[in-house]
C-alpha cells in the first residue's frame, strides 16, 4: 500500500525557513562583531549660549548620584561647562565603550580599564596622551604604570583609586569565639580551628566565580611567595611562576579549603558575600571596593580588617601585605570635540579637592598622593598598603595578552579545590600560559 | 505590476535587515581578514586570523573544549528534548480537553528571559542558601546534595536539563500540530486490521512525523550552536567551573570584549565567521539529509 498524505512541518518552504533561520543565527552571531560605523565626535555640545557639555561615562551605576555632585562642585568653579554623567552596567561596559569610543555619540571623558587592559583602547588611538597636560609625579609607582600605554610609555588617564585587597573579619564573631585579629600564621590557624569548631565558616570563599580566586590567593598568600620582592623577580625573568615559592603559594590556597564553605567551587561570590553579612561566616578575603557592599547590607556588623600573617615557609624577610592596584581611570577620547575642556576636567581630577570627594561620596581610596580617607577602615587599608604594599601581580603585570595571568590562576585554583589539578600543575600551567606572550625584562 | 507590488510591501523590512543585519554582516566577514589594533583597522592580513585560533592560546585549549560542549548540548538536548516532548505532545493529543491549557503551561518557560531562568536556577542550586540541597538533605539524602554548578561533572548536565525544562514547550508545540495533521484514517485503518496501539503509532504514526522530527532537530543544532544566554548566567563568561560549562559563544564574547587584546576584533570576528559557516553548514546538510528521507516515505 503506498500512500501520500499530507506531511506536517515538511513542506519546502519550512525547509527554506529552517535555512533561513541558521542564516540569521549565525548572521546574528557575526554581527556582534562588528564595530559601529565611524564617526568624528564625542557626543559633547555646545549650547547657543557657549557653554560646553562634557559626557562622562563611567561603569559605576550605584555611584552615578555621586559623581552627579562632585561634577558640580566642577561646574560651579567653570561655569561654562556642564557636565553630563552616563553610567552603564559594567559587565556591559567594555562593549559600550568600545563602540562609543569608535563612533560619533561616545564619551568626551570615558572611564577606562587600567593596566593591561587599557591597552588595546590605547591601540585603536582612541585616547589622547595627556603627557605634560596632567601632572603625576608623586603618585606611586604602582598607580602610574595603570595609565600608561605599554608600548609608547605615554600616559592616557587619570587614575580615580586605589584598591586593596584583605581579610575582612566580623569583629563580633571573634569577640565572641575569643579571638583577636592573628598576627602570626599559628594564631590565623587556631582562630580558624575555634571557629570551625564552633559551627561558624571561618572563611568566606565564592569560588564559583573564578575571578574571585586570584585575589583570594593574593589576600591568603602574597608573603608565602614574597610580595612586592617576587614581582620584580618574575618581571626581569630571575624567577618563573614554577618557582618553590609561588608553588608554595597556591599550596597555600589548597591547605586553606578545610576552612571555606561545603562544596566551595559551587559558592557564588555573592552567597559567599551573603555568609558574611549575615555573620554566618567569619572572615572573607575580599577588596576595598566590597567595604560599602557589606557596611550596606549589615551596618549592625562590626567590620575590621588585617593582613594575613606570612605562611610557613615564606622567603625570607617576608612580611604580611596589602596588595593594591589602580583602577575607575578617567581619559579624553580622541574625537571629543571639546578636547581642551575635557583635559582641563581631567588634570581636575589629579587635585586633593577632587581626590577628598572621591573619598567621601564614593568611598574608594583616592589615587591621588596625600588624601586621606574618612571613614577609618578605608583609612587602615590606605596606610596598609602605604606601609607594606605590594602589586596585585597577577592585574598589574600580566594581564597584558591571552590567556591573562589572573584567567589562569583562577581557573587553576578551581581545579586545585575540585582535586583535579595539585598546585605544581597549577604553577606549570600559569607559567606556560602567560609564556605565549610575556617576555621579561632582563 | 503584483510583483512590484509585492516589492513595495517588502521594501521597508528589507531596507531595515539589509542596513541592521546584512551590512554588518559583511563588514563583520571582512574584518576577519584584516590586522586590527583596537578599533583601527590594519593592513589586509589573509587568513592570519583564522590560523590564530588554531595555532595560538587561549584558543587552542579552548576551542576544541567550548565545540566539545557545543555538540554536548545539542545531542543531550536534542535526545532529551524530543523524547520527552514528543511523549508529552502524544499524551496531550489525546486528551483534546486539556490539550490547550496544558501546551500553554509546557510553554511558559520559554517566555522568561534565559539570563532570568539561569540566575533563577543558580539561586534554586546554590549549595549554600539553595532548596534543592536543603530539600535532599532534609529527605535524607544528603550524598545527592551536589555542588550541582560547582562540579564540572555535573555543570554541564545541568545547563542542558534547564535548557530542556525551559524550551520544551517548544518541540510540544510542533509536534502537537505534526500528530494533529497525520489523518486519523490511516490510524483507524491500521486498528480495523488488527494492529495495537503501540503498533499503529510505531508503524504510522511516527513515520509520518519524521519531518517534524528533522525540523525540530536542526532548529535545536541552531540553537545549541549558538548557545549564549543560560551558559552565560550559569558559569559567567569563562565557562565556570573551570571552563567546564564553556561555550563558543562565551569565547568569543570574551575574545572580544573582555580580553582588551589590541587585535580582539580580528581574532573575534574570524571566530564569528566560523561559527556561522558550522551553524549554515551543519543546518544545511542536516536539511538536505532530511528532504532525501521524505522523498522516500512520499515516494
Amino acid at each position: 500500500m503506498t500512500f501520500a498524505p499530507r506531511l506536517t512541518g515538511s513542506s519546502r518552504p519550512a525547509r527554506r525557513s529552517v535555512l533561513a533561520i541558521a542564516a540569521l543565527s549565525g548572521a546574528l552571531v557575526v554581527t556582534a562583531c562588528s564595530p559601529s560605523t565611524t564617526g568624528t565626535s564625542g557626543s559633547g555640545g555646545e549650547g547657543g549660549d557657549g557653554k560646553v557639555t562634557l559626557t562622562v561615562w563611567s561603569w559605576r551605576v550605584e555611584d552615578q548620584a555621586a559623581y552627579t555632585r562632585i561634577f558640580d562642585a566642577y561646574e560651579k568653579a567653570h561655569p561654562d561647562v556642564t557636565i553630563d554623567v552616563k553610567a552603564f552596567k559594567a559587565t556591559e561596559y567594555n562593549k559600550i565603550l568600545a563602540t562609543g569610543l569608535a563612533g560619533a555619540n561616545g564619551p568626551d571623558v570615558p572611564q577606562v580599564r587600567s593596566y593591561g587592559q587599557l591597552q588595546g583602547t590605547v591601540a585603536g588611538k582612541s585616547l589622547l596622551p595627556l603627557d605634560g597636560k596632567v601632572d603625576l609625579s608623586g603618585w606611586d609607582d604602582n598607580v602610574v604604570a595603570s595609565a600608561k600605554g605599554k608600548e609608547d610609555g605615554k600616559t592616557y588617564s587619570v587614575p580615580l583609586a586605589r584598591q586593596t585587597v584583605q581579610m575582612f573579619y566580623n569583629q563580633g564573631l571573634f569577640d565572641k569565639n575569643g579571638l583577636k585579629a592573628p598576627t602570626t600564621w599559628a594564631e590565623f590557624i587556631a582562630a580558624n580551628d575555634r571557629l570551625l569548631a564552633a559551627g561558624v565558616t571561618p572563611i568566606a570563599v565564592g569560588a564559583k566565580d573564578d575571578w574571585t580566586l586570584p585575589i583570594v590567593h593574593e589576600v591568603l598568600a602574597a608573603p608565602r611567595f614574597g610580595g612586592k620582592a617576587f614581582q620584580g623577580e618574575v618581571l626581569s625573568g630571575k624567577k618563573t611562576f614554577t618557582d618553590p615559592d609561588w608553588v608554595g603559594s597556591v599550596q597555600v590556597v589548597g591547605e586553606l579549603a578545610k576552612y571555606m564553605p561545603k562544596n566551595v567551587t559551587g559558592v557564588a561570590q555573592t552567597d559567599a558575600q551573603t555568609l558574611f553579612s549575615a555573620e554566618r561566616a567569619a572572615m572573607i578575603p575580599g577588596g576595598s571596593f566590597d567595604l560599602s557592599v557589606f557596611q550596606k547590607a549589615n551596618p549592625g556588623m562590626k567590620i575590621g580588617i588585617f593582613q594575613v600573617p606570612p605562611a610557613p615557609g615564606s622567603p625570607s624577610g617576608s612580611t604580611a601585605t596589602t596588595a593594591g592596584w589602580a583602577d575607575g581611570n578617567f581619559a579624553v577620547s580622541a574625537r571629543s570635540k571639546h578636547p581642551a575642556e575635557a583635559t582641563e576636567l581631567v588634570t581636575w581630577m589629579t587635585s586633593k579637592e577632587f581626590g577628598q570627594m572621591v573619598t567621601d561620596d564614593i568611598k574608594q581610596i583616592s589615587a591621588v598622593p596625600g588624601v586621606e580617607p574618612t571613614d577609618p577602615l578605608l583609612k587602615q587599608m590606605s596606610d596598609s598598603y602605604a606601609s607594606s604594599g605590594s602589586p596585585y601581580l597577577l592585574l598589574t603585570d600580566f594581564r597584558y595578552g591571552a590567556p591573562s595571568g589572573t584567567d589562569l590562576l583562577g581557573k587553576g585554583l578551581q581545579e586545585l579545590l575540585l582535586g583535579s589539578k595539585d598546585a605544581a600543575e597549577v604553577s606549570q600551567d600559569l607559567d606556560a600560559g602567560v609564556k605565549t606572550w610575556f617576555k621579561p625584562t632582563a | 505590476m503584483r510583483r512590484r507590488t509585492g516589492l513595495v510591501f517588502v521594501a521597508p523590512a528589507l531596507a531595515l535587515f539589509a542596513v541592521f543585519v546584512l551590512y554588518p554582516m559583511v563588514t563583520a566577514f571582512s574584518y576577519a581578514f584584516f590586522q586590527w589594533q583596537g578599533t583601527t583597522r590594519g593592513a589586509f592580513a589573509g587568513l592570519e586570523n583564522f590560523a590564530t585560533l588554531f595555532t595560538k592560546a587561549p584558543f587552542t585549549t579552548d576551542l576544541p573544549r567550548a565545540v566539545l560542549h557545543n555538540v554536548l548540548f545539542f545531542v543531550g538536548t536534542l535526545l532529551i528534548q524530543n523524547t520527552i516532548g514528543l511523549t508529552i505532545a502524544y499524551l496531550l493529543h489525546s486528551r483534546p480537553r486539556t490539550r490547550r491549557m496544558l501546551q500553554t503551561l509546557y510553554a511558559m518557560p520559554y517566555l522568561v528571559s534565559p539570563i532570568v531562568i539561569g540566575y533563577l536556577w543558580t539561586l534554586l542550586l546554590s549549595p549554600t542558601f539553595g532548596p534543592v540541597n536543603t530539600l535532599l538533605t532534609g529527605l535524607g539524602l544528603e550524598s545527592w546534595a551536589l555542588p550541582w554548578l560547582g562540579d564540572p561533572k555535573t555543570a554541564l548536565w545541568v545547563v542542558i536539563l534547564v535548557s530542556v525544562w525551559q524550551w520544551i514547550g517548544f518541540p510540544v508545540l510542533l509536534y502537537g500540530a505534526a500528530l494533529g495533521g497525520v489523518p486519523e484514517e490511516l490510524t483507524e485503518a491500521a486498528r480495523v486490521d488488527g494492529a495495537s496501539n503501540r503498533q499503529a503509532f510505531s508503524r504510522i504514526t511516527l513515520p509520518l512525523l519524521v519531518p517534524a522530527v528533522g525540523t525540530v532537530s536542526v532548529l535545536t543544532f541552531i540553537f545549541a550552536m549558538e548557545a549564549f544566554a543560560l551558559p552565560y548566567a550559569f558559569g559567567g563568561s569563562t565557562g565556570n567551573p573551570a571552563g567546564a560549562t564553556d561555550f563558543v559563544s562565551l569565547l568569543f564574547y570574551r575574545t572580544a570584549f573582555d580580553s582588551g587584546a589590541a587585535d580582539a576584533i580580528g581574532s573575534s570576528s574570524a571566530l564569528a565567521t566560523l561559527l556561522f559557516l558550522l551553524i549554515f553548514g551543519g543546518a544545511y546538510v542536516a536539511t538536505a539529509v532530511l528532504r532525501r528521507h521524505e522523498r522516500r516515505i512520499t515516494a
